[in-house]
């Protein structure tokens, strides 16, 4: 029953500290997006120097541990600029996962066959007309279940975020374990809110899949 | 006048010389047909004409202006130039109408309402006029590629090329492409086609090439080379498929 009154008694501090991971995790992915955009077409570009610069940003993001790039940001960009601690953690958060999204991004849009590209130059499509209008709608399409993936990963990283002083759920939950002397129902608390936060994204990426892809949908009927 | 004019074409593939010097002059409202055994170079040949693949060297004139690779808006000269695909390539996230328009509309700049009007006309022309909201995965191969004519229609070109075009379908449902076909080179439509389908290339060529190890071995009336070919490796071909 203490899991119950642990609720109780902290349920409007949680739901407090849930919209801050929210929005952690909400602005840093979509940043994480425009990043990992970048960075792929940087790797598929014909230039050497571009490919260079994404392959070293892809390794040194998925290479070290999100903790310590965490660290370096606050510390490092804070000695030069004062950066709150919630856009640090955001910013750290997203080059992270930009990394990953790169990938992922790449590798949906070397997947579409050559013969799409073929048919749009075909009747005249210019190449970038041909990425806006052919590729990458359908590269998305495919990457929806990984980039789904990588945005639950990235939800449950922001709970790292605690570290720099940024009140989101984990370190609220921190926070409450030391004052009520409750640590394990307190965890289990806030272990839930993320559970639910994840069934109920899972959820909506599954029905966007679903929405995006009319194409699919209809033809297995 | 010649749509297209090409001299002295070469491509190669890494040590793989594709192409050895091709000499190939279109007129308006031609039919040629391309034959020859696979790796003969006859794709690559109608690839390169309308420069998905790069030629090594050679010139190339379309309707008399000379196309420097390098310098010359080639999306320009396809737009001129269409082309239909062995494997189709329809556009999949879109529909049947949107398949056919996303050219005019995005390419030239026709308003939506124009675009399509001239696409639901050339939907009844290829036998589909009911299919305009159907998704590419609902069709059936012939329809696929009906779809795939009437895309390349839409731009309305000096020229189409038809790269074995009916290669990738049931035997069942080649009659109803090639029938398209013939229907547009009875129209006077100027085509350069890659095909197997021997018994068409007679009834709709006006002048037929056989190609073989990169190079044209012959080329003539439909009645010269597919009955009376003057080349060994002709003979040994045609003998083949027919």
């Amino acid at each position: 029953m203490t899991f119950l009154s642990v609720v109780q008694e902290h349920f409007w501090g949680f739901l407090r500290a849930t919209g801050m991971t929210l929005q952690l995790t909400s602005v840093s992915l979509v940043l994480a997006v425009v990043i990992g955009l970048v960075f792929a077409f940087m790797k598929l570009s014909d230039n050497r120097l571009a490919n260079l610069i994404a392959n070293a940003y892809i390794g040194l993001t998925r290479g070290l541990p999100l903790i310590v790039q965490l660290m370096f940001l606050y510390f490092g960009i804070s000695s030069i600029v004062v950066l709150s601690s919630f856009w640090a953690g955001t910013l750290a958060l997203a080059l992270h996962a930009g990394g990953y999204v790169a990938e992922i991004i790449r590798g949906a849009i070397q997947n579409i066959d050559r013969g799409q590209t073929e048919a749009a130059r075909s009747i005249g499509m210019s190449r970038s007309k041909t990425m806006r209008l052919i590729i990458l709608p359908q590269a998305f399409r495919r990457a929806i279940p990984s980039l789904g993936n990588q945005f639950i990963i990235g939800l449950k990283d922001s709970s790292l975020v605690a570290y720099l002083g940024v009140p989101e759920l984990y370190s609220n939950a921190m926070t409450a374990a030391a004052a009520n002397y409750k640590p394990l129902e307190t965890y289990l608390v806030a272990g839930s809110y993320y559970l639910v936060l994840v069934v109920a994204f899972t959820f909506l990426v599954n029905k966007l899949e679903v929405k995006l892809s009319p194409h699919r949908q209809e033809a297995s009927r | 006048m010649s749509v297209i004019d090409i001299k002295g074409r070469h491509k190669s593939f890494g040590d793989l010389h594709v192409l050895k010097g091709i000499d190939l002059t279109v007129e308006t409202g031609e039919v040629v047909v391309i034959i020859g055994p696979s790796g003969s170079g006859k794709s690559t040949l109608l690839r390169c004409l309308n420069f998905l693949e790069y030629p090594d060297s050679g010139d190339i004139r379309v309707n008399g202006a000379l196309i420097d690779p390098k310098k010359t808006d080639l999306d320009k000269v396809r737009q001129h130039m269409g082309m239909v695909f062995q494997h189709f390539h329809l556009f999949p996230h879109r529909n049947v109408l949107h398949n056919i328009t996303i050219g005019p509309i995005n390419v030239k700049g026709l308003s939506p309402k124009k675009a399509n009007s001239i696409a639901r006309d050339l939907l009844d022309k290829v036998g589909l006029p009911d299919r305009e909201k159907a998704w590419p995965s609902q069709l059936s191969g012939g329809q696929k590629q009906r779809v795939a004519i009437a895309r390349a229609l839409a731009m309305d070109p000096d020229i189409v090329l038809f790269d074995e075009v009916t290669s990738a379908l049931d035997p069942e449902l080649v009659s109803e492409v090639l029938q398209v076909i013939q229907d547009l080179a009875a129209q006077g439509m100027t085509m350069v086609m890659v095909t197997h389908e021997m018994g068409f290339a007679r009834e709709v060529a006006d002048r037929v090439i056989m190609m073989d190890d990169g190079g044209i071995i012959e080329q003539g009336t439909p009645e010269q080379v597919l009955d009376n070919p003057s080349e060994e490796r002709t003979q040994a071909f045609l003998s083949q498929v027919l």
